[in-house]
């Protein structure tokens, strides 16, 4: 098998957040197993990260998380990312952004930065933050601007928000972002165990699509608009990645290296390397993680002899894993898995009921740095 | 935009966010924005690497000098490619 060479890197580079989001996709707990600090990569061993990665053929990085501003070393590893020519964008809540450090963002090279919103209006997004957050984002989005750093804006959507879409949509054209990606949430990590609690019912799903079509029209050449279908309700799976270790790696805050973010949480049988260990460039042409899945040597039936085989790739490993128990099943959100039934029966609990989706867990860091709501 | 509705007087550049750079490992041009890779063939490279403050009606009138072609359909193509680059917010019009 030819391997191909990766386009894109993310450095999620600390589980720490001063949000307890219940659709975080960090693994559940991890953030508790790995104290402050303790095992995260040191600053030069980013900085050996970013350059092997940049020697693979990556052109962009994403600074992740976790809240990446609550490592000190951003702006270094930033200006290391532009010395290797990599496109940086940073993921961030924003969280701990004042002027000063603005700036020394923008001095370091930092080409763009996506800011997160749980809501249109504080009252929801602080609920849905489990902290005081939201009034503190308008203020950090204008000082974006002002510094003339792009900016961005990424809303997770679910059961809470969904029909505050509009309202998501006419704030990213008063804050003057470039683009909005407006993501229906992806069952992993907290997420997946909130399930009950995030997952929108058909209604709003219908409502919402049509809201983001329209709004994509209207907005065209204006707004960059990005809608996350929410895949359970599709009859296809999403192509996940692009593929297994196809176009995509993930660095975590310890420094193993992962075909998608919520691989290690999801995938528990599989053994992933550690770039302390093993140089980057052998980790994604010769692991035995990187290449379970990569290709479609490995599908089981019906995806074998799918003609959407190379256009879906299966689907999603970890969905496989998380609902079936096995990664190498097909996606169970395809109609033609044998497995369909358990996504079919989680939407018939959704939709069937009238009461109150229940409450979610917030997810939890070792030492909270903003009191929860 | 569509692509009839563009004067000769728009002036196209890049986004704000977006980068134009030469891909090492395959020698082409890519364009670069948050989460978004694009490779451009060679149409719309020839036509980006210009967009440095001229107007598109220059652009034009340079691209027919320099490969003796047809102006009038070498223009249609620019502004098809511009016109697609703009409503994906990869390039805008001053």
């Amino acid at each position: 098998m030819t391997v191909p060479r990766p386009y894109a890197l993310l450095a999620e580079i600390t589980y720490r957040c001063p949000l307890h989001c219940p659709y975080c996709s960090n693994p559940v707990g991890a953030s508790l197993r790995r104290p402050q600090g303790d095992g995260e990569l040191t600053t030069e061993e980013w900085q050996r990260v970013i350059r092997e990665a940049a020697a693979l053929g990556v052109l962009q990085i994403g600074f992740s998380g976790g809240e990446p501003l609550t490592r000190r070393d951003l702006a270094e590893l930033i200006r290391a990312a532009r010395e290797a020519k990599l496109y940086t964008n940073l993921i961030t809540s924003g969280i701990g952004l004042d002027d000063d450090c603005v700036r020394a963002l923008r001095d370091a090279g930092l080409d763009s930065i996506q800011l997160s919103f749980q809501s249109d209006e504080s009252s929801l997004a602080d609920e849905i933050a489990g902290a005081r957050a939201h009034e503190r984002k308008l203020d950090i989005a204008a000082k974006i601007r002002a510094a003339g750093i792009p900016l961005s804006l990424n809303f997770v959507i679910h059961r809470r928000n969904i029909d505050r879409l509009p309202q998501m949509i006419d704030l990213t054209e008063t804050l003057g972002a470039e683009r909005v990606e407006l993501a229906n949430v992806q069952f992993y990590g907290w997420a997946f165990r909130n399930r009950a609690a995030l997952l929108p019912t058909r209604k709003q799903v219908d409502r919402a699509r049509d809201i983001a079509t329209a709004a994509k029209a209207r907005l065209a050449g204006k707004i960059d608009i990005f809608y996350v279908l929410p895949d359970y309700y599709d009859t296809r799976p999403k192509p996940c990645l692009n593929g297994w270790g196809q176009r995509y790696l993930t660095v975590n805050p310890t420094g193993d290296v992962l075909p998608c973010p919520t691989a290690s949480s999801a995938i528990p049988d599989l053994r992933f390397e550690n770039v302390r260990s093993h140089a980057l460039d052998w980790i994604w042409r010769d692991s035995q993680s990187f290449n379970r899945f990569r290709g479609t040597e490995w599908m089981p039936e019906p995806c074998r002899s799918c003609p959407q085989k190379e256009i879906d790739f299966g689907g999603c490993r970890c969905q496989a894993a998380l609902l079936t128990g096995n990664a190498a099943n097909t996606d169970p959100v395809c109609e033609f898995s044998p497995n369909r039934a358990i996504v079919d029966g989680v939407l018939r609990n959704t939709n069937s009921s009238n009461d109150n989706a229940g409450d979610w867990t917030y997810r939890q860091n070792p030492k909270p740095e903003l009191t929860p709501v | 935009m569509r692509a009839t509705t563009i004067s000769d007087l728009a002036r196209p550049s890049l986004a704000k966010d977006v980068r134009l750079q030469i891909d090492s490992t395959t020698g082409k041009s890519v364009l670069l924005y948050p989460e978004g890779i694009v490779e451009l063939n060679e149409t719309a490279h020839e036509i980006l690497s210009r967009c440095d403050g001229r107007t598109l009606g220059e652009i034009v009138r340079k691209l027919a000098e320099e490969y003796e072609a047809n102006s009038n359909a070498l223009a249609a193509d620019v502004r098809d490619t511009l016109s697609d680059l703009q409503q994906r917010k990869l390039i805008e019009f001053k």
